[in-house]
Order: structure tokens, then sequence, then C-alpha cells
């Protein structure tokens, strides 16, 4: 249970992570099921969605809807990879590097990528836009070389394509 | 170039996804509508019995056998999943088909239940099919509006509830039992087998777990019959067509729909545009990251479940990724050891620990710090690993390997004996 | 029951078993981390292979997992099995640290037994391990994760046994966390279940780190003193200090698993306050003139005045053998059958609970098997704290708890909780057919396959456990309902036992009171806090010629004793316990008395002083006091046989040794007839229950210095709308004033408990010890502190 002492800074916590009428909408749902933690993965790709990432307290407040205590949350949420536990860039950049990309040239993508940005696989640019995360296979094994930002699919990737994707995101970040 | 029947991509357009209105111009619906007011569930299990369907997913069971083990008279409820996880690296065949024409699979999934008397559905999609989980939100809309889905479809009194469920990345929950894990929203690991989902699924109910392909070629074989698709295949043990999702050193690497059967040789040549660079062929992964490498004295196999078994390899998803004779094999099966080891999910030894001691072993080895002792211990691990693990997931990291050992050990004891990589 | 060989030797094996439990039949050592005979079986560590030659599955396969089959066929030294089981130790042992020499396991650590039993011995692995950040977890547990070997037995102990809800597992692939969302105490009243669970060094006992190495420890089999489950523990020390507990295993019982109050409440053995010398009015004497000063004062007041102005008063705290002992010295003496507990309605639920037959009583095993468990007037998590583990498994296996209690019952798995007060409960259990919930409750009981009525001594009291026998033989359908009476002391049963038949015990208090007592002898016993008033018994005490105590704590009567003869702990002396459903369990010495080197050496390594005391100084157990008194030179085992010999009831209890599973008395109760019920309770005044409290409550670990983070602070609990009604709100402090004084305390609001009752945890030790557990509610009055102030 979400322990925040009381109960008007717990409403401040939910709103940051969460809007009202989504919270709304989970305890509808929750309350509608039988299975409230079948709603689990749902959840907390939503409180990423409007986050960025699952803080403790997103991890907190996925518990308190769904009536679970928050190790029970926790557990579901250190096994996949792509709800991030950590803080990421605004653009979390998955790079494939399973069999067909890597066969490819997937490695040279990554190793550009290192370069550009001028952080190792990992870690994140210093100004807060991009993580490089290295990933397995994203279902583009026929568009290898290819990558993931966000939700969006990127594949046929080339180092050219790839610094204009990059120029691109900075400048809408810019605006 | 294409001139075989196309049942699953017959409505694919490049870029493009087909929803209700232009499904329905091409028959869409049609076998739910026959089957639904003139087929007994027992009925629609024997012709899915008889067209000798297998499953799409990799295992290649027999989906009408699979189904007759279903307790269909099992109180309420019964689920009925589908695998959309595809997460083994070369497939991406369900990821096409439901980027082209999701209908087929929402459509499948109320045939495939009314056979199974099943009254709730999942179906279950990866964290990287953002558009086809999109698509399938609309298609489930629409069909709901038609009266597809949901309660007493089309006046038969058949009830039947679907659902979406979005992933958040792991291959290992393309087993099914982990997949059941994962929908209830506990820690993804493999179930304990017995029971079988069959018996105790999702939720404890009784549960069938089908692949997307599977199921979408349900509306296919009512509407054409079990003969017709039995006899699509080009092998006479076959049945039907396969989604072939071509990867690696290919001139082209899409996804085709294509007769089971077809010999390895043509789907390079013909359809993959031959190998690239004007390079040879050296090998490939018949049906994806699982499968034991397949090599040019194989160029002639028919592509199916039981002739590529008689070869040592499998079958698998049909995700062939080729490699041309550039490539370093050793370096290649590294790649794939790396992926399985760290998509364990970590509770069973020989997959948690037994994987990243292969890796160690095949980094050192790539290093050209290999040594005898080396090779003899990669060896002593394949035979350990194979068949000792709880589920299919260290097994299926083994095909690699045992390909490996088994068709290019010269390039091992090259690496060993150069003290570097050869290529 | 299938008949299989392993290895050329053939053994028969229960239904169901598997083939490792075959193998562990026959001694044959086959590795294995993930099973545990009390989680069962998962198939996740792969170390337990074995070879099916001939079997309905044949080949390599994981022997936990395969049931034994007759005329199976199994080889464990076969290659193949054998180099596979190598190969497991070998990937277990990739990360694990070679930290051994400073490991607080080593020496008693699975891993290592199982890795030699494995076959690996050389790790060719060169490459760098896996490493974690610790958590720290509380007092109790140390946490290092770089030894894991991924096993899920701890949290398959921790959560799915024993319902914790603050530990589970983390991460993936080969990184595995096993720990707490964030850093904090572990809150399971059973976390160290853990220590014992973990087959490895990741978790460890905080309380007993850099004290002995494990080769060093002396351990032996014993009985928890903590409540009257009787739950088997390993106890160890060295240098005359007890240094930890573990759980023993007897799965009659607590099957391996204890709750933190045994394992971590044990310290008061080595209190520094711990009475160890002799005195006779205040000065410290030799024991042996102490013992004959004494065996002089009594004949001549015997001689005197009679032995009718002797009084004894035994004690649930004391061996069964050193009770008895003590009805022979009244006789030696003349004087009245002794008491078994200074609280005559405690002494009577201790008598109901014996005159149960035996067949109609549960054991814990059976308990857990049951499909529905009627839980009457025990809040188990205070009382018997691994009785809710037992109720756990019963939900677990699909089975229901129903609990009708005043209390805010807690338990760790969902239960059915029915409120109401004690004296409503009673009425209830004297007429359940005029009662709607209980006779509904008979129905289902009735219909359950095998139900279970657990019954609290302390809240029922003797009539109450007597009706609710009475109701038990209404339940009874196609099986019979079986009784678990909860009784509060280790020996509460064993003393019910020895108590005079008749129909009513004499309140010791009014004899004394009367002034035709003049010596009271006690035995491991504290009259002046364990009656029901105490004020009047400490003022009683003090009118006596002579008071003499035998005893080990520091207690009221130990300070206000004649003569003191300081006995020895449980943990330095054999003896028997006979536990709430009468089994007789014995434990066994694990260390010498005396003071503890640690202190006499004073602390540091090495010993800076040395003790001045004379050898043979040290304390002796309260058997042997008590034999020397009546001279009676036997040894533990001839004064067994000769107890066997004079009650024939008590048969096995020569044949016991310490660590085995006990054996159940055969019935020698007293056939008690139901006894007037004594509710005085009015509607619609508020009145006062003392109850247990979870921590501190019993008289052992208030003293516990590992316990101190877990015990009760005082409070008063109250019904939120019952607090609202007076304008009064959660930690409002206030004045309860009662017959025995009046008290400030802050309220704690407890929504499940009954409404018209206001409860206090006793905490002995603390001023609130004039309230003692046990008894009936009475009256009192609430004040806002600043109205009476």
């Amino acid at each position: 249970m979400i322990c925040l002492g009381n109960f008007s800074a717990e409403i401040e916590i939910m709103k940051k992570l969460l809007l009202k009428k989504q919270i709304d909408a989970f305890r509808r749902k929750v309350a509608k099921t039988e299975h409230p933690r079948e709603l689990v993965i749902d959840l907390l790709r939503e409180i990423q969605d409007r986050n960025g990432w699952v803080s403790d307290e997103g991890v907190e407040l996925a518990a308190q809807i769904l009536g679970v205590t928050p190790i029970e949350v926790e557990e579901v949420a250190t096994f996949y990879d792509k709800i991030y536990r950590q803080p990421v860039g605004r653009y979390p950049i998955h790079i494939c590097d399973s069999i067909c990309c890597w066969s490819r040239g997937g490695e040279e993508i990554a190793n550009h990528l290192q370069q550009q940005l001028e952080i190792k696989l990992g870690e994140t640019t210093t100004d807060g836009l991009f993580t490089l995360l290295p990933t397995c296979c994203l279902g583009g094994c026929g568009r290898a070389p290819s990558m993931m930002i966000g939700r969006r699919f990127y594949g046929n990737l080339s180092l050219a394509e790839l610094d204009r994707i990059i120029e691109q995101l900075r400048e809408e970040a810019k605006g | 170039m294409n001139s075989t029947p196309q049942l699953l991509f017959k409505n694919r357009v490049a870029g493009q996804t087909i929803f209700f209105k232009d499904y329905c111009k091409t028959g869409g619906y049609q076998a739910l509508t026959k089957a639904l007011k003139t087929m007994s569930p027992t009925e629609i299990v024997d012709v899915v019995k008889a067209s000798g369907l297998r499953g799409r997913g990799g295992a290649g069971f027999s989906t009408g056998l699979k189904w007759s083990f279903f307790p269909a008279d099992a109180p309420r409820p019964k689920y009925l999943v589908c695998n959309c996880d595809e997460m083994e690296p070369g497939t991406y065949k369900d990821g096409e088909l439901l980027a082209a024409d999701p209908h087929q699979l929402i459509e499948g999934m109320v045939l495939s239940a009314y056979a199974l008397n099943a009254d709730v559905g999942y179906i279950f999609i990866r964290y990287a099919y953002d558009q086809q989980l999109r698509n399938l939100q609309q298609a489930v809309a629409e069909a709901k509006k038609a009266g597809y889905l949901g309660k007493n479809i089309l006046g038969s009194g058949f009830d039947f509830e679907l659902h979406l469920h979005g992933s958040a990345g792991r291959y290992i929950l393309g087993e099914e039992t982990a997949l059941l894990n994962g929908l209830e929203g506990k820690r993804p690991n493999p179930r304990l087998k017995p029971p079988f989902p069959a018996v105790r699924g999702l939720f404890g109910r009784p549960t069938t777990v089908n692949n997307v392909e599977t199921i979408a070629n349900i509306p296919h074989i009512i509407n054409g019959g079990a003969e017709w698709f039995k006899d699509l295949a080009r092998n006479p043990e076959g049945a039907g067509t396969k989604l072939f999702g071509l990867s690696g050193h290919l001139n082209c690497t899409e996804c085709f729909e294509l007769p089971v059967g077809i010999p390895l040789g043509e789907l390079i040549e013909d359809y993959g545009g031959g190998v690239w660079k004007k390079r040879k062929f050296k090998a490939c992964l018949p049906g994806g990251a699982s499968t034991p490498y397949l090599t040019a004295e194989h160029l002639d196999i028919a592509l199916d479940f039981d002739p590529l078994a008689k070869v040592g390899s499998r079958f698998g998803t049909a995700g062939v990724t080729v490699f041309d004779d550039h490539s370093c094999m050793l370096r290649a099966t590294l790649n794939l050891l790396q992926f399985f080891a760290r998509e364990s999910c970590g509770w069973c030894t020989p997959c948690r620990d037994g994987l990243p001691l292969v890796c160690w072993l095949l980094e050192k080895i790539e290093k050209g710090e290999g040594t005898n002792e080396d090779l003899e211990m990669l060896k002593q691990q394949q035979q350990q690993i194979t068949g000792r693990s709880f589920c299919a997931l260290a097994e299926g990291a083994m095909g690699p390997l045992d390909g490996l050992l088994r068709l290019f050990e010269q390039e091992v004891i090259d690496h060993i004996q150069k003290g570097e990589c050869p290529f | 029951m299938p008949t299989l060989t392993i290895d050329n030797r053939t053994v028969t094996v229960a239904e169901g078993a598997s083939v490792l439990d075959a193998a562990v039949e026959l001694g044959i050592v086959v590795p294995h981390y993930c099973y545990h005979q009390a989680l069962g079986a998962v198939g996740a560590c792969r170390q337990c292979a074995v070879t099916i030659l001939e079997g309905s599955q044949k080949g390599l396969k994981m022997s936990c997992l395969v049931t034994a089959e007759d005329g199976m066929q199994v080889s464990t030294c076969d290659e193949e099995s054998r180099s596979f089981r190598a190969q497991v130790g070998e990937w277990l042992m990739t990360n694990h640290p070679h930290d051994c020499p400073v490991c607080d396991e080593g020496g008693e650590c699975q891993l290592q037994e199982m890795t030699i039993g494995s076959g690996h011995g050389i790790r060719r692995y060169r490459g760098n391990k896996r490493t974690h950040t610790n958590q720290d977890l509380g007092p109790f547990i140390t946490q290092e994760m770089n030894r894991c070997i991924q096993c899920y037995r701890c949290v398959r102990a921790y959560k799915d046994y024993c319902g914790g809800e603050d530990f589970g597992v983390m991460g993936s692939r080969q990184r595995v966390f096993f720990g707490r969302f964030k850093e904090g105490p572990l809150e399971s009243d059973f976390s160290g279940n853990l220590i014992d669970f973990c087959p490895t060094g990741v978790f460890t006992d905080k309380t007993s780190r850099f004290k002995t190495r494990y080769w060093d420890l002396q351990q032996a089999p014993s009985i928890c003193p903590h409540c009257s489950l009787g739950c088997a523990t390993l106890p160890g020390g060295r240098y005359q200090q007890l240094q930890r507990v573990r759980s023993g295993s007897n799965r009659l019982t607590n099957d391996s698993f204890i709750c933190d109050r045994a394992r971590f409440g044990s310290d008061w053995a080595n209190h520094p306050q711990r009475p160890r010398e002799a005195r006779i009015d205040g000065e410290k004497a030799e024991f042996s003139v102490v013992l004959s000063q004494l065996e002089e004062r009594l004949q001549s007041l015997v001689d005197t005045y009679g032995g009718e102005t002797l009084r004894l008063l035994g004690s649930p705290r004391a061996s069964f053998e050193a009770n008895l002992l003590l009805k022979k010295l009244a006789v030696r003496f003349g004087a009245p059958t002794p008491c078994y507990d200074a609280h005559p309605r405690r002494a009577f639920a201790a008598r109901a609970a014996g005159s149960i037959p035996s067949g109609q009583l549960a054991s814990l095993q059976q308990l857990r098997a049951s499909d529905l468990v009627l839980v009457a007037g025990v809040d188990p998590l205070a009382e018997a704290p691994v009785l809710a583990l037992a109720l756990r498994q019963v939900v677990r296996a699909g089975g229901r708890v129903v609990v009708l209690d005043p209390r805010p019952v807690e338990l760790p798995c969902e239960f059915e909780h029915h409120s109401l007060t004690q004296e409503a409960l009673l009425r209830g259990l004297s007429a359940p057919e005029e009662n709607e919930l209980l006779e509904s409750l008979r129905q289902q009981l009735e219909a359950a396959h095998h139900p279970v009525l657990v019954g609290g001594g302390d809240l029922l009291g003797g009539a109450g456990l007597l009706l609710l026998r009475r109701f038990s033989e209404s339940c009874c359908g196609d099986s019979d309902c079986l009784i678990f009476p909860v009784l509060h002391g280790p020996n509460s049963y064993g003393g019910g036992l020895l108590e005079e038949p008749g129909e009513r015990q004499r309140d010791l208090l009014e004899d004394l009171e009367n002034g035709k007592v003049r010596a009271l002898i006690c035995l491991e016993a504290d009259p002046a806090i364990e009656h029901p008033d105490p004020g009047r018994m400490q003022l009683a005490l003090a009118r006596l010629d002579l008071l003499a105590v035998f005893d080990h704590l520091p207690t009221h009567s130990v300070a206000a004793a004649n003569i003191f003869l300081p006995t020895r702990t449980l943990f330095e002396c054999g003896g028997t316990y006979v536990n709430n459903e009468g089994r007789m369990q014995a434990f066994a010495p694990v260390i010498e008395p005396g003071i503890p080197l640690e202190v006499s050496g004073g602390g540091g390594h090495p010993l800076r002083q040395f003790d001045s005391g004379v050898p043979g100084s040290a304390p002796h157990s309260a058997i042997h006091l008590l034999q020397q008194l009546l001279k009676d030179r036997q040894d533990l085992f001839g004064l067994r046989r000769q107890i066997v010999e004079e009650i024939p009831c008590l048969r096995d209890l020569d044949r016991l040794e310490a660590g085995d599973s006990g054996r159940r008395m055969a019935d020698c109760g007293e056939s008690l007839e139901e006894s007037r019920l004594e509710i005085w309770a009015q509607e619609g005044e508020l009145r006062l229950l003392p109850v247990m409290a979870r921590y501190g409550g019993d008289q052992y670990s208030r003293l516990s210095q590992p316990l101190a983070s877990r015990l009760q602070q005082p409070c008063l609990w109250i019904h939120p709308l019952e607090a609202a009604e007076r304008g009064f709100g959660e930690g409002q402090r206030v004045v309860l004033r009662t017959a025995v004084g009046h008290f400030r305390l802050s309220l704690s609001c407890k929504e499940k408990m009954v409404r018209g009752r206001v409860m206090l945890p006793c905490l002995p030790g603390t001023p609130l010890e004039v309230f003692t557990p046990g008894g009936l509610s009475i009256p009192c009055q609430l004040y806002a502190e600043d109205d009476n102030a």
C-alpha cells in the first residue's frame, strides 16, 4: 500500500503520475474484473507513457489501484525490459542486437550512435534527450538493421538515415 | 513471381491495413457465418484435424488434435489465448499479418472459440507491435459493432468476449505457460507441466493457446475445406501455406506466403533474390533463432516439419535467416546464445547459469583465446543443457550451438589454432 | 505403497512420494536445493537428477518431480546423471563467491555439502561474477545476495508458506534479486525462517553474527517455551551463552517453521539480571547450605503448624518432571496438592483441555490438513503464532478458516471474522442450537471432511473449552470434529494433569489472605504478576513466614523470596513439556549453566578478565534441586521410568528422546462435568479485556534484547466508532480507570474488534503488568487525559 502519511500528499503524487480520469478508468476496470492483477502491465505501461519511466511512487500507485502490495508489482515490473525502473531520456533508443540486424550491420549502427551521442550503451545523454538501450529482436527482421525510439519503429537503417533521425528528434525537442 | 494461392496475405497491400469493410468485400466473416449456422463445434474440430494444420508457433503440433484434448464440456469460463509474442529473432510473420489484415485473426478467434466452446479470448501482443495492437483494437471494435463479437453472435446463442493484452517485452512470454502467468499479472516464469493448460490454464481454468497464423488459417480451412487446404502444400506430408519471413544476407528480405514444402533453394533464389553482394550461400536458420543451421547440402530440402526434423533441424516459425560465405558462424552462434542467455527468465539452472557459461566460452574462442579444452567444455555444455532445462528456452538455445558443433566444428578449431577469428 | 529399487536397494514408500523422497528414505544422498519437504517440488534447480532405468518415464529425470512407481529401477551412480549433477554444481558455483571462510553459513551450508555431493570440484569459469547491492532487512537478518544460487526457496517459504507480504523476487535472467521493495525491517512474524530455508549464506542470523563458528557450536534438540504449541527447535550456544535458535523439524507440530518470538526471543537465558546465585534472606549463600536451610525451615514449620500451612505452586514454565516432583514434595511435607498455575481460571482451562479424550484432539499436522477450521477465542499471532501458519496452509489448500473472537484478529491468510464479545461467545457455546451463527457453522462443520475446532483457554476458560467439546460432538458428520485447545504456557497441559481433581481449584490468594498459609514454594512461577489480581497477591505474599522461590528469571517473587534457589533454563537441562494437544516432548541440555564467558571475560577477544567463581557453583536444574529435597538420586531417565510405573497413562514418557516427534499422552485427565459459566457483563457498559500482546506479552520474550524493536508499546485498543462516540480518535491520550488503578495510555483504533470493549495488550515488566490475560472483562472508565488532569 502507498504510505504517504496524509491523503492530500497522496493525491498530489498520483496526479503527477497519472491523470485523474486515467486512475478512475483503471479503478473501474479493477472493480469489474475478477483478477485485478491482470491489469498490471497495462497500468505500468500507462504510467510509463505519461512519465517516461516508472518510479517507486509509480509502483506504489499501481499497487494501490490494483489492491496488491508494491513488491507484487515490483516483481513483475523488474522482469520486463520495456518497463523502465530507472529514468531514461526523452527518447529511449532500443537498438536491436539480435541475429538478423547483426547480420546486416547492427553493430555499426550501435557504434555510430554511441559516437554521435557520446554515450555508451545503457547511458543517457547529458541533455536528457537520448538513452541507448540494446534490445533483443524487434520483429523488424525483414527491415534490418532496425531500432525503436519510444514506441516508433525504424527499419532499413543506414548511418546517414540515423543522423537524420537524431537531428530531427533534437529539433523536435527544441520545438 | 508469386503465383501460389494467397490465403493469409490475399488482402495484403504494402503499407496499408485492411479493415472491416474491405475485409468483408473479399469474403471476410463468411466462414464464421457458415460455421455458426451450419456446423457443430465438433465438426469444426474434425475439419481442422483433417486439414493437417500444424501449429504455426514453432512446435508444429496438430491443431485439430490439440483441440480434441480440450475439455469443451467443462464449466465456464474457458479461455482461448492467441500467442502473438513472436520474439524469436528471424520471426516477423505474425507482425506482417496483423499489419495487413487484422480481421482474419478476429474471425479465426471467434471460430476457434466456437469450436472449443471457449467463452473468453485473449490476444497477447508483443511490445514492439504497437501498430498491430492498434490495428487489433480497431478491428475488435468493428467486429463488436457488426455483431461478430460479444453476446449471442449472429443469433447463434454463442457468446465470446475478446481482450487484447499488450506485453512489455520478454521472449519467455512466447512459452505458453509463461504467457499465461504474464496475462495473469504474475512473474512470467513457465509453469510446471502437468497440469497442462487444457486442464489448468489461465486463472486455473481450461485454456488453449494457439499462434496467430494458426488461428488465422481457420476461416480459410472452413471456407475451402480440409482437402483443399491439405493439397496446398508442395510435399505429400505437408498441409496448407506458410508465411516465410526472409532475413539475413539476401537481396530481398521480405515475408511471403508460400506452400508448405517449398524447397529451401527455391525460396532463397526465387523469393529472396539470391544471396546478397553476389556471395555464396553458407548456412541458414530455417525457422528462427532456435533451429539448427542448414547448409548448402540442404538446398533441395522441402521446408516442412518432418523433412527438417530428419536432417536434425526444425521448421520452427519458418523465419529463414541466411548467412553468406563471409560469415563467421562462431560469431553468429555467439550472437544467438547471447540472445537466449539474456532472455532467460532466471528460473532453472541450466538456462540461467548454463547459457552465460556457453557465451563466455564462445566469446573466449571467438577472441582467439580459446583452447582445445574450451572446445571440449563447449561440447559438454551442449550435451548437458539439451533436454534438461525446465522449459524449451535453453533447449532452443542449444539448436544453433548443436549446428555449430556438428556442421562447423572446423571453424571453431580454426579460431583456436590461429588464435584469432579467421573471418 | 509402491516398492522401487534405487542403486540396487529396495524401498517401499507412501503413495505419491517422489523418487527423491524414496532416496532420502534409503539414506542415499541426492543433492537438491529448490526441493524442500515442507515446500514441495518445483523443478527449478535441476540438481537432483537421477536416471530412471525402468518406469513409465525413462532416462535422466529430476527425482523431485518423478512419482515413485512400483517396480521402478533408479540409478544415481550412472555416468549420465553423475556428470549432470556435477555440471549443475559448476553452473551454480559460477557466480557464488569463494568466501566460505568468512561466511556465517560456513560449516552448515547446504551449498557446500551438496556441491561436494554433486561431484563438482574445480571451477573452470574465469570470468567476472555478478554482484548485487544488499538491503538492510532490519535487526534479525543479514542479506548477502552475492551468495545466492536462485533456488527460490526463500520466497516460497516467506511469501507462499508464511504469507509474508513484503518480500519477493525481482529481476530476471542471471540477475535475480530476493528482497524487499525498499530497504527496511522484514514485517512477517515468521521472517526468521529465511535463515533456515536459505541453503547458503544469503540470509543469516544477524543476532548471532560473529559469535561462534558452526563447528564450535553446541546444539541439541529442544522445545520452544514461548507458547503452548511445543514447536521443535534447535538452539545453539557456546561458552555458557545461548546464541541462537533455529527451527527443529517435527511434522506433527511445527513442521520446519518457527515464529520470530521463538527464534529471536530466547536471549532471556543470557539476561544480565538473571538470578544465578542462591540467597537466604537476601544474602548470597552456597546452594547446599540454602537447600538444607530450606528443608529445615519447612520441616520446623510443618512440625509446628501442620502440613496444611505449606503451599506449593508449580508452573506452566517448569518441566513436567519438576512439576511432578513438586507434587511429591507436597506429599512428603503433608501439604495440599500444588497448584500449577497461579491464575485459577487458566489452571482450570488446562484441566479442561486435559479432560478431552486424546482421540478428539487435533495435532497441528491434522489441523493443516483440515478443510474447515473454526477458531473460537484465539488470536493466533499473539497466543500461538505457528497456529496462524497452519491456518494459512488450510486456506492455501482450498479450505476455510472462520474466527469467532472479540479481538482485531489478523492472520496471514484470508479468513472470516465474526467479532463478538467474550460473553456472547460463551453464551452462544452454552446454547449453540439457539444461536443462528453457531448453528450455521455447526452444519458447515458437520458437512466438512476434516473439521477442526480451535479453542482458546484464555478467552473461553475451562468452562468454555468444555462447552466447545460438547459443540464438537454435535458437529461430527462423516468424520470426527477434532479439537485444538490453545493454552498459555509450554507445560500448561502437563500442569493441568497434576492438579488436584475436583470441581473448582481453590484460589491460592484466598488461602494466603485468610492467614492459613505460612509458607509458599514457587517453582519457576511468579504469582506476583501471574495471578489475576497482582496487587492483592503481592500484599498477601508479604505476609508469609517463608517464601521460597526456584527460578531463572528476575521476577518479583524472586526479589521478595526469603529463600531463593537459581535454576537452570531449559537450555541447560533435560526435561519434558506437554503441549496443548497432550503431546509429551523432551528437550535436551544445549549449553552448560553459568555466566556467559562473554560477560565474565569482560567481552573482547582474547579474554581480559577471569572469573573468580568457584567451579560447581552454577545453578542446578529444578529437577535436581527437588530430587535433593526428596533424597532421590535417580538420573532423569530413572525418574521418568519411575513416573511411568506410578502413573500408567504416561506410559511413553520413558521412551521419549529429544528431537523425536513426541508422544501423545494416553487419556488420564479427569473427566470434568460442564460447570457453571461466570458471565456477569452488563450490556451497554464499557469493559476492559486484558489480552495477550504479540511481542513482550510472555515472561520470556520481554527479556530478550533482539526482540526490543518489536516489543509492543503500551496502548489501548478501541473500536473507532466507540472512540468517536466519546469524541476520541486514533492516538488520543486517555486515562483508563479500573479497580486496580488508573493508567495513561494512547488509543489505537481497531476496526475489526468488537464494540463495547476496550482491550489492553498486557505487558509484564511495565506498569501495565497488573493486568493479566486469561480472565473475563472488567469494568472500566475512559477519560481524555486533559479532563482528568
